[in-house]
Order: structure tokens, then C-alpha cells, then sequence
């Protein structure tokens, strides 16, 4: 059995995800004529936060049964989004938290992934949560690292447990 | 003399040969009565020095008598039987058959016969020295005899259960065990097992938990479940198997792989009752210690809620008699222990324990009346110390969390009371002031809003808990919080107060009605807010959504009906004439908006009440619209958008009425449009009498045309039984060419389209002439004329198609001679395409034709169409003429997407090169319906294989938005997704060189101008990622 490292966390509820009314518009959604293909609006919708968020709330801890938005690993809020650059922050639940490295990996497979290539990305601890953070940070960072680390089959078996649900995107799973 | 011949000649014959005829002969002889005849010709075998000759000899008499019908052999020869086969036990050569024969005699032998078979079994078997099939001889005899003469081995008493337990230790063989385990049940419950229980457990616990895994094609079909079972109820036969379980249970708990926890906390559960109190409480410690473990660290759902249902059968047991009279008093053992050892758990209320620890709790609340008791006097008053204390302000959404959890848990445990005289109080009454206490106060609070709300619930929705007085209050203080969540920042909580207001509702609207209702049809505001105050329109947005979905009750219902009319006038008539009325007609919009959405909700629960709108609320309707349309093209109500909302109303209110009610309507609904008598279907404050309203003529202004839609909603529900006209020929006529005359837009001819081809639906038969002039008049004046103008060609093929569809729908023998005139067109290069894709209208479900309409609709109309004209179809996209091969194709595709797959599946070997094809015709929306059509038959049909590289390669070209041409989101988004599928559907090495310019293509993809199509690319990646050889 593998250490532990924090065998009771505190389980947040998950964010609120449901989209106010469009408030630029005159006219309510008429769900009885809506037509799915809003061609019409060709104006072009950015890459923002909130999409980047989506990306990552639905991946596992490595640790627990949990994701890591209900353990507010990652938020919104720590997300910047600026031109082609994306900084992601994240939280480990314990500072001595040995598994932060494999949630920053599984957080940078998930934006490879999932972001077009143009974009750089830096993800980083929050500044003061970890007792290693610049080490941590440095790895996570570093291509080569990254590179190397992603040979490893056994370490990409246990990122795709991880990702197994990425793409629920905040939504509950659907019970089995 | 003649019959010993024959049985010398039968018994020769056989052991020679071994056929069946022989046995089937012999079996006769001896249903005959000449047994004695047979014996007498197997004499020389039975005794015969030959061991093979004796095998054979004894195995043809046992084959003879197990074929035998029951009353075949007398008492006597049954004797004689017993006696010889128990004698041949003791020969090596023969115990095999006489154990076979031994094995049909049960059912027929007497007491002293069934004594002497079984002391003989005993004396003579080794199970070790037979194979399975011959140890199942002898597990048959065993069961037989226990079936037939249980008395008598009972009597055997211990010389009857050590010699069987020898017997059947060491079995492995499924099918024996099957037997076994049934003989061991009914040696433990009615045999004087006692002395022998030890001896007993050994040959019963050795085989738990069952990991049988059946082999492949095993003949006998015996599933491990058949096992578990078996052993299961020989488990749970004697309360004496105590002791021995209890260690067993833990140890396979603690080692197991999680179906064996699963096997053992379900054996458990069943065992707990049987083993008793007295047992159960010298376990208890170390049982509650081993289910704990699988409840706080859970190995899966399914073992979580075993567990829990393990630990509730426990108590039960434990607990089970504490309810008696004269045992009250403080609760003492498991129950309290563990309750203890859980509140502590809830000392730390945030963290990830506490939620198993309360789903203890709360599987408690399910037990005995006093384990409820304490455990609601030892959890709840800890959770509101909690609650109060400051310290702790952080955790109070999750400590609410854990209450509700408890609330509804209490609220479950009380079962449905059998009488009304003897109502058991619910368990949470003693506390109930104090919880409502927190809970008001919690709601109150953004941070705690969700879980108060969630608690609240829970009491609302407990019978005989709150007051009327109470349940007051919560509406109250439900209403206020949610007057401040209309902001648009806490859309959830709304949500979540509504469902609250709704469960309220159902038991009492007025309560709902007086304070909620009222309050929140006061705050919409009187005129429409102007364009540029975002915050009001969002605000009246919000209230409206949640007024639509609270008035579902009849009483709030027309309450709401009753606010709206006056606003809905005043916001349609008193509006100032300015520049600006769009603000007004959004509002209109948004207020009939909410009205539809409660009446749809109401009609499709199928309420009563929604006819009655047809007299309080239809006149309005038609009167504001019908006074906006003279009036102008700038009022509110002219707005299309508003006009179509209306028509849905009407439309909805009159499906509901029933059919003399709607001829009524329809009375007033023909003349006012047809004749302008339009006051009649209007209220008198709108539209006074002598109007000019006629919407058909050449002389109507479009707002007035625009009206057409209304005239559609009244005509299209009506029943088949309401006349519309003294003479429907020339009414359908008259709706038909005058209404087309004039449309200016695409609404007003759909319109009059729809109209037309319900009535062809409806009344049909009463339509001979009109039919017969569109068949031999209109078609070659109207479409097959090329001198026509193309708009008014293509005009007049969407009648034709409203027609086919008419007729299809109930099979009428019309329809296809109507079809089938479409393929005259398809070479002409104005209409020709319009023809072809009017194949995919035709099979469609629209809304329209539907049985709540009343339309004459048959059972799989649509997938008899498809078979019957796909034939057609696909030979000529295969057709030599280009023309004729594209018109075919764009019909066909159009088609496919229309119909269900199941109704094409059996083609697809054929239709995928077509498909393919037709992906390439320059056209939009073929394209998107190519690929959406190829992605739900990718989900089913595994056929794709062969295409599968071509298809994936060319359909990468259509999820790119830019630099290439003709695209469309709903392109991109079939095409993301049919990317997305094939994996699951085509094998890996297939597809494999492939894999890399997928994933390097879809890069482009992710950056998409569109969010929608993005998330498609990011998904679809995601699965090729995955696809692994």
C-alpha cells in the first residue's frame, strides 16, 4: 500500500456551472423553435477561463475518489488566459503532499491534449502552498521532464485513470 | 414360451450390439408386466464370470428400470430390485450400473427398501474411488430418498447423518453440490442435527464464497449465482452455525476481492436473523469493526450499500427485541456504540468521513423505533450545537449537508401507516422546531442557501411533520430568498427553491398561491423596461422562468392566467407608439413565453383544467392580435415571434378540448377567417363587431396575413369527427389557392400547408374530388409545367408533399400513386432537388401530423414508406444518368436522415458506397445529414470496417473551419462526432494508420472559432488518444 497523504479531505461542492440568461439579448430562448446552429452569430468565441476550467475540473485525484474541483485543487479563478499564454495555479490539499507533481502532469497531458498548439502553458502551485514548490514547479515546467516522464507506461497508465472522466466537464457521472 | 424368446433374443441382441431399439423393446416387455422374463434372460450376465459380461448385464436392467414408467413394477419386483442392485454394490464391476439403478428407485420403494439402499450406499461407496457422474447416482438416490422417506432417515437419526457427512466430504463437482448443499438444508433444519454440527459446518463453510467460474459450453448451464444461492440458504438453515460463520464472515471481509465482499456481506445480511440475538451480541465488536471498514473506505458503490445493509441487519437482529414492552429504558450495546463512535466521526463535519459516517446513521433510522430514537437524540441536538456554535461558521454548509441527509433518511424510515387510527408520529417531531429553526436561518445565508434548502426538503416533503402554520413560514422565507436570487448569480439556488415551492404545491397551492405568486407577478414590471436596462430584462427573464415552472397546480395556474391577462393587454394596446417597439414585443414574447411553457407542462401530465383557458384566455389572445394586426405593422403583438407563441398557446389549449367543445370553436374559428365575422372568436374590448378582417384576400396587409399562423393552430388539433364546413371540398380548396395567392413569407404558406395537409389527414374520404383535381389538374398545371415561375413551382410541391404526408401517415392507398408522381420531376433542373428532398419531409415525424393532434396516424407508417421506396431509391443512385443519379441520391439521403436506422440497418452493406458519394454534392445541408445518418448507424453496425480508413480521412476535411469551403458548425460538429465514434465501433488495427494525422488534424480543430465545436474536437481527440491496439 502507498503512503497516503492526506487520508480525509475536505470535500467541497462543486461550483455552480449553470449559464445566466443571455442577458445581451432582447428575445428569451424559445426552446420550442430554437434552432441548434447558431450560424448566424459568426462572431468569433475565444478561448477563455471558464472553457480552460471546464478542461480540468472533472480530472481524479490521484489519491482520492474525488476531482479536483471538489477538492478545490483547481478554480477558476486561478486560471489566466492571455493572448496565446496560459498560466494554470493550482492547490495541493496537504503542503507535504507528495502526489502534486502527478496532478500538475495530469493537469498538462489534459491542456496538450485539449488546447491548440499555439498556446504556451505555465502551471505552477500556488505560491507558498507547497513545501517544495519551486522543485515541483521546475518539473512541471520543464519540457524535457515532461517529455520523459510521458515514456514512462506506467505513469501514463495511472494519468489516464485520472483523465478517465475529464471530459464530464463539471457534470456528475452517470450512475453505472 | 413366446415372450422368454424374445427377452433371450432382446438381451442377445443387445449386449452384442447396445442399441437403443433393443432397450426400448425391453423397457416395453417390462411395462407389460414381464420383468420376471427379462431377468430371466440377463441371468447368465447378472452372474457371469466375465467382469465385462456382469457390467453390461447389470447396466442393461438399471437402463430398463430407469426407463420405466413408476407403476411399472410391483412391490415385490421393487424389493427384489433393491435388494439386488444393494447387493451388487459390493462388486467393483457392477457398482457403477447398480448404482444407476439404484438411483430410479426411491420414488417407488418401501421404507424397509429405502433403510436398506441407504445403509448399503453407506456400507459399500467410496466416493474417492468414482467420477462425478456416478457420485451424482449416488447424490440423486440420496435426495430422492430424502424426498420420498425423510421419515425413516430421520429415525436413522446419527446412523443416517456421520456416515453422510463422510459421504459427501471432498465433493467439487457443481452439479452434485447443487444436491448436496439441498440435502445438507434439510439435514439442518429438520434432522436432530446437534450432535453433529461441527461435522456439519465443515462440509458446508469449506465451499464459501463460491468462486466457481463456469466453463465455457458447460452442458449443465449451472451459474455460480445457482451456487451462491444453494449455499447460501444451507448457511442460513441453522442459528447453531453461529460460532462457526461469525469467524469465517471476517476473515473473507477482510481478504477478499470485492465480489467475495460483496457474496459475503449479502450472506451475511440473509444470516444475521437466523444465527439470533444471543450470538450476534458476542460478535458484535468485532463484526461492527469489519462492516465500519467497508463503509468508510468503500471498495465501490455496490459494496458501500451491502455494507450498510449488512450493518442494518445486524442491529435489527441485536436491537430487535428492545421494543418489547417493559424493556424500556437507555439503549445499550451495538447500536449505542456505534452511534457514538459515528457522532464523533461528525465532530469534524467537512471532512470526507463524516458522509459515510452519517450514511450509518442514517441506515439506522431504518432499524428498530429505539435505535431511531437514539440515534436522532445523540446525532440531531450534535448537529445543532454545530450549528450555533461561531466557531465553526465555515462547516455549516456541510453540517447542513449531513442534517438533510438525516431528515430525509428519517423521513423514509416511517412506512406507510396501514390505518389511519394508529399514525406513528414522524421520528423527527420532538426536534422539529429546532431544526426548522436552523434550517430558516441557514437558508438565509448565500453560503448555506443549497443545503438549508436541501433540509428543508426533507421536512416539507415528511407527512404529518409541519403545521399548516409552519409550512407558511417556509414558503415565506423561501419566497424572500428567492426574490434575491433573480440577479442571475444563483440560477442553482433558484432551482433548487422551486423544487421546494413545487413539493409545497402539491399539497397546498393556496399557501404557494397567496405568498409566492402574488409577490413575484407584483415585481414584473407594468411596461417593458427599455432596450438598454440589461438588469430589468434579466430580472423579469428570471421571474418569469420561475412562475412558468411553479403554476403547475390548477389553482396557481389560473391565478397566473389571471395576473397576465391584464398586463398582456396593457403591454399590447397601451404601449406609446415611439421608434422603438422591439423592447415591448420581447417582452410580450417573454411573458406568453412563460405562459406556454406551464400550459405544455400541464397538457403533457395531461391536466384537466387546460381546456377551460379555451373561453378565459383564447378570446384575449385573438383579440390582441387580431386589434394589433388592423391596427398597424408596429405594435408588439404584429411580431411574429409573438404571433407564433400565441398560435402555440392556442394550439395547445384547444388539443385539450374535447370534440364537441371544439366543433364549437371551430364554428366561430372558419367564419372569422374565411368570411372576416372575427368579432365572434375575439373579446369585445379588442375587436368590435363589423371589422374588416380577411386574412385570405388579396387585399390583407402582412401583419393581418401573419395571423394565418393562428387560423393553423385552431384548425390543425381538431378531431376527425368536427365538420369544418357544410362542404370540406371546396373549403380545402378555398384555403388552399386563396391562401397561397398572396403569402409573402415563408411562414404564411407553411401555414397554409400544414392546414391543408391535416385536413387531407382527417377527412380524407369526404376529399374525392379535391384529390382527383390535384391529381389530374394540379399536378401538370402547377409543377410539371415548365412555364411556370420557379418560386411558384417549388410553392406548389410543398403542397403536393403535405399532401403525400397526409395520406401516408394513416397508409391511405393514395399516397403512393401521390409519391410516386414526384419522380416525374426529378430531371428538371428548376424543381428537381426541391422534389427529391421532399422524400425526407415526407418520412419525417413532424410535430403536425401527431395522434395529440388527432391525426389518423399508423403504426410504423414511416418505416413501411422507407422499406418500400428504398429499393427504388437506391437503384437509381446507381442510375447511368447523372441527372437522374443525383436526384436519386440527394431523395436517398434526405430519406436516411429522416427515418429511424433499425428501418435501413439490413442495407447498409449497399447504402455505404452511395453515402459516400453523397458526401460530396456541394450542399450544406446534405452534408451534415450524410454525416449525422452515418453516425447513428456507426453506433449500431459493425460494418463500417471496410470504409472505415476512406471515411475517416474525408470526413478530418469537414472539421475544419477555415480554408476550406462550404462549412457550416453543424458540419463540423457531425463530422467531430462521427470521428468520435469509429473507435468504438472499428478495430484498432483498421484504423491504426490513420491515428496519427487524426490527432495532428483535430489539432486545428481544438482552435475552432466556435465554443460548441471545440468541445466536440476536445472530446473526439480524447477517444483517439485512447485508441489503443
Amino acid at each position: 500500500m502507498v503512503e497516503v497523504f492526506n487520508p480525509n479531505p475536505t470535500i467541497f461542492a462543486p461550483a455552480k456551472s449553470v449559464k445566466p440568461f443571455n442577458t445581451e439579448s432582447l428575445w428569451v430562448e424559445d426552446p420550442f423553435s430554437f434552432d441548434a446552429d447558431g450560424e448566424a452569430a459568426d462572431v468569433e468565441q475565444l478561448i477563455d477561463q471558464e472553457e480552460i476550467f471546464d478542461l480540468i475540473r472533472s480530472i481524479y485525484d490521484p489519491e482520492h475518489p474525488n476531482t479536483l474541483e471538489e477538492l478545490r485543487v483547481v478554480s477558476a479563478p486561478q486560471i489566466t488566459v492571455i493572448g496565446n499564454r496560459v498560466m494554470v495555479e493550482f492547490t495541493p490539499t496537504v503542503p507535504h503532499c507528495g502526489m502534486s507533481t502527478l496532478i500538475g502532469l495530469s493537469i498538462r497531458v489534459r491542456l496538450l491534449r485539449a488546447l491548440p498548439s499555439r498556446f504556451k502553458i505555465d502551471i505552477t502551485l500556488k505560491p507558498g502552498s507547497h513545501q517544495s514548490e519551486l522543485a515541483v514547479n521546475k518539473q512541471l515546467n520543464d519540457k524535457e521532464r515532461v517529455a520523459a516522464a510521458l515514456e514512462n507506461p506506467v505513469l501514463v497508465q495511472t494519468l489516464e485513470q485520472s483523465l478517465v472522466n475529464a471530459s464530464l466537464r463539471g457534470q456528475p457521472a452517470a450512475e453505472a | 414360451m413366446a415372450s422368454t424368446d424374445s427377452a433371450e433374443r432382446l438381451v442377445t441382441t443387445w449386449i452384442a450390439s447396445g442399441r437403443d431399439e433393443e432397450l426400448a423393446e425391453a423397457v416395453q416387455e417390462v411395462s407389460e408386466g414381464r420383468l420376471l422374463g427379462i431377468v430371466k434372460a440377463l441371468g447368465i450376465y447378472l452372474t457371469s464370470e466375465q467382469d465385462e459380461l456382469r457390467t453390461k448385464g447389470v447396466d442393461f436392467l438399471a437402463t430398463v428400470i430407469a426407463r420405466c414408467p413408476e407403476n411399472a413394477l410391483n412391490r415385490q419386483s421393487v424389493k427384489v430390485m433393491s435388494a439386488f442392485f444393494c447387493d451388487k454394490l459390493d462388486d467393483t464391476e457392477t457398482i457403477v450400473p447398480a448404482l444407476k439403478g439404484l438411483a430410479s428407485l426411491p420414488p417407488i420403494c418401501s421404507a424397509a427398501d429405502a433403510l436398506l439402499i441407504v445403509n448399503a450406499i453407506f456400507k459399500h461407496v467410496t466416493m474417492r474411488a468414482l467420477v462425478q457422474s456416478v457420485r451424482f447416482h449416488v447424490f440423486s438416490t440420496i435426495d430422492g430418498l430424502m424426498a420420498h422417506h425423510r421419515e425413516t432417515l430421520k429415525g436413522m437419526k446419527s446412523a443416517f447423518i456421520a456416515p453422510y457427512i463422510a459421504l459427501a466430504d471432498g465433493e467439487k463437482d457443481p452439479r452434485n453440490l447443487l444436491l448436496a448443499f439441498a440435502i445438507a438444508r434439510v439435514i439442518l433444519i429438520e434432522f436432530d442435527a446437534a450432535p453433529h454440527i461441527e461435522a456439519l459446518s465443515h462440509i458446508v463453510f469449506c465451499y464459501f464464497p463460491i468462486t466457481f467460474r463456469p466453463p465455457a459450453n458447460d452442458p449443465y448451464g449451472i451459474t455460480p449465482d445457482d451456487l451462491r444461492a444453494a449455499l447460501r440458504r444451507c448457511i442460513s438453515a441453522s442459528p447453531a452455525f453461529g460460532p462457526f460463520a461469525f469467524p469465517i464472515f471476517l476473515e473473507k471481509l477482510a481478504a477478499g476481492s470485492p465480489p467475495i465482499k460483496r457474496d459475503t456481506l449479502e450472506t451475511m445480511t440473509i444470516c444475521f436473523p437466523v444465527y439470533g440475538a444471543a450470538a450476534a451480541r458476542i460478535s458484535a465488536r468485532k463484526l461492527w469493526n469489519a462492516l465500519k471498514l467497508e463503509i468508510f473506505q468503500p471498495t465501490d458503490g455496490a459494496t458501500e450499500a451491502a455494507a450498510l445493509a449488512a450493518v442494518q441487519a445486524l442491529v435489527l437482529t441485536i436491537h430487535g427485541a428492545d421494543d418489547a414492552p417493559g424493556t424500556e429504558g437507555e439503549l445499550q450495546g451495538l447500536a449505542r456504540d456505534a452511534c457514538t463512535e459515528c457522532v464523533g466521526v461528525l465532530r469534524e463535519p467537512e471532512k470526507s468521513q463524516a458522509r459515510p459516517a452519517v450514511k450509518v446513521l442514517c441506515a439506522f433510522m431504518t432499524t428498530t423505533p429505539s435505535v431511531a430514537r437514539y440515534t436522532l437524540a445523540s446525532a440531531v441536538p450534535h448537529l445543532l450545537r454545530l450549528l450555533a456554535d461561531p466557531d465553526e461558521v465555515p462547516t455549516r454548509n456541510a453540517v447542513l449537508l449531513l442534517l438533510s441527509d438525516l431528515i430525509a433518511a428519517a423521513r423514509d424510515s416511517v412506512k406507510p401507516a396501514e390505518s389511519e387510527s394508529e399514525v406513528p408520529e414522524p421520528p423527527l417531531a420532538s426536534y422539529k422546531d429546532e431544526v426548522l429553526g436552523a434550517l430558516i436561518s441557514g437558508v438565509g445565508a448565500p453560503q448555506t442557501t443549497r443545503a438549508a434548502i436541501a433540509g428543508l426538503m426533507g421536512l416539507v416533503s415528511t407527512p404529518r411533520l409541519l403545521s399548516e402554520a409552519e409550512l407558511g413560514f417556509v414558503v415565506l422565507k423561501a419566497t424572500d430568498v428567492l426574490e434575491t436570487c433573480f440577479d442571475g448569480e444563483h440560477a442553482d439556488d433558484s432551482n433548487a427553491l422551486l423544487k421546494l415551492l413545487m413539493t409545497v404545491a402539491a399539497s397546498a397551492p393556496t399557501l404557494v398561491r397567496d405568498q409566492t405568486l402574488h409577490r413575484l407577478m407584483r415585481a414584473l414590471p407594468a411596461l417593458a423596461p427599455p432596450r438598454a436596462d440589461n438588469a430589468a430584462r434579466t430580472s423579469y427573464q428570471h421571474i418569469l422562468s420561475a412562475l412558468s415552472t411553479l403554476t403547475g397546480p390548477a389553482p396557481l395556474c389560473a391565478a397566473f392566467v389571471s395576473g397576465l391577462v391584464p398586463l398582456l393587454t396593457a403591454i399590447a394596446v397601451d404601449t406609446p407608439h415611439d421608434d422603438d417597439s422591439e423592447p415591448a414585443a420581447a417582452y410580450l414574447h417573454a411573458l406568453l413565453t412563460a405562459l406556454r411553457r406551464t400550459l405544455a407542462s400541464k397538457a403533457d401530465s395531461e391536466d384537466a383544467d387546460v381546456g377551460g383557458y379555451a373561453e378565459a384566455l383564447v378570446p384575449v389572445l385573438f383579440g390582441v392580435c387580431v386589434r394589433a394586426a388592423l391596427h398597424g405593422e408596429d405594435g408588439p403583438a404584429c411580431e411574429p415571434r409573438v404571433v407564433g407563441v400565441v398560435g402555440d398557446i392556442i394550439g395547445i389549449v384547444v388539443q385539450s378540448l374535447p370534440s364537441p367543445q371544439q366543433q364549437t370553436f371551430v364554428a366561430g374559428l372558419v367564419p372569422a377567417f374565411l368570411e372576416g365575422k372575427v368579432a365572434a372568436i375575439c373579446a369585445a374590448e379588442h375587436v368590435s363587431e363589423g371589422v374588416r378582417f380577411l386574412p385570405f384576400s388579396a387585399e390583407a396587409t402582412t401583419p393581418v396575413r401573419n395571423l394565418l399562423v393562428l387560423f393553423e393552430a385552431g384548425i390543425v388539433p381538431l378531431h376527425p369527427t368536427v365538420t369544418l364546413a357544410a362542404d370540406i371540398n371546396v373549403c380545402e380548396e378555398t384555403i388552399l389557392e386563396q391562401g397561397l395567392a398572396h403569402t409573402n413569407t415563408e411562414r404564411q404558406a407553411e401555414a397554409v400547408c400544414r392546414v391543408v395537409g391535416s385536413i387531407v389527414n382527417k377527412h380524407v374520404d369526404e376529399l374525392g374530388a379535391f384529390l382527383e383535381h390535384k391529381q389530374s389538374v394540379y399536378w401538370a398545371e402547377r409543377i410539371h409545367a415548365p412555364t411556370n415561375a420557379t418560386p411558384r413551382r417549388r410553392q406548389a410541391i410543398r403542397v403536393w408533399t403535405s399532401i403525400c404526408k397526409g395520406l401516408l401517415v394513416r397508409n391511405h392507398a393514395l399516397a403512393h400513386a401521390f409519391i410516386g408522381r414526384l419522380f416525374e420531376v426529378f430531371e428538371d433542373v428548376e424543381v428537381g432537388t426541391e422534389a427529391a428532398k421532399a422524400f425526407g419531409e415526407i418520412a419525417a415525424t413532424d410535430g403536425v401530423l401527431t395522434k395529440r393532434n388527432a391525426a389518423v396516424v399508423k403504426f410504423l407508417w414511416a418505416q413501411k414508406f422507407a422499406t418500400g421506396i428504398l429499393p427504388r431509391l437506391m437503384k437509381g443512385a446507381q442510375d447511368d444518368n447523372s441527372v437522374q443519379q443525383h436526384a436519386h441520391l440527394i431523395a436517398l439521403t434526405s430519406l436516411l436522415k429522416a427515418i429511424p436506422n433499425a428501418s435501413y440497418a439490413h442495407e447498409m452493406q449497399k447504402l455505404m458506397p452511395l453515402l459516400l458519394r453523397a458526401l460530396q454534392i456541394p450542399d450544406a445541408e446534405i452534408r451534415a445529414g450524410v454525416l449525422e445518418t452515418l453516425r447513428s448507424a456507426a453506433a449500431q453496425h459493425p460494418w463500417l470496417a471496410e470504409h472505415a480508413p476512406t471515411l475517416a480521412r474525408q470526413v478530418l476535411q469537414y472539421t475544419k473551419a477555415r480554408g476550406v469551403a462550404l462549412t457550416s458548425m453543424r458540419i463540423r460538429v457531425s463530422a467531430l462526432r462521427l470521428l468520435g465514434a469509429l473507435p468504438a465501433v472499428v478495430r484498432y488495427d483498421v484504423l491504426h494508420p490513420c491515428k496519427a494525422d487524426v490527432l495532428r488534424e483535430l489539432a486545428e480543430a481544438l482552435d475552432d472559432p466556435r465554443r460548441s465545436v471545440r468541445k466536440e474536437a476536445v472530446d473526439t481527440r480524447e477517444i483517439w488518444f485512447k485508441y489503443n491496439g
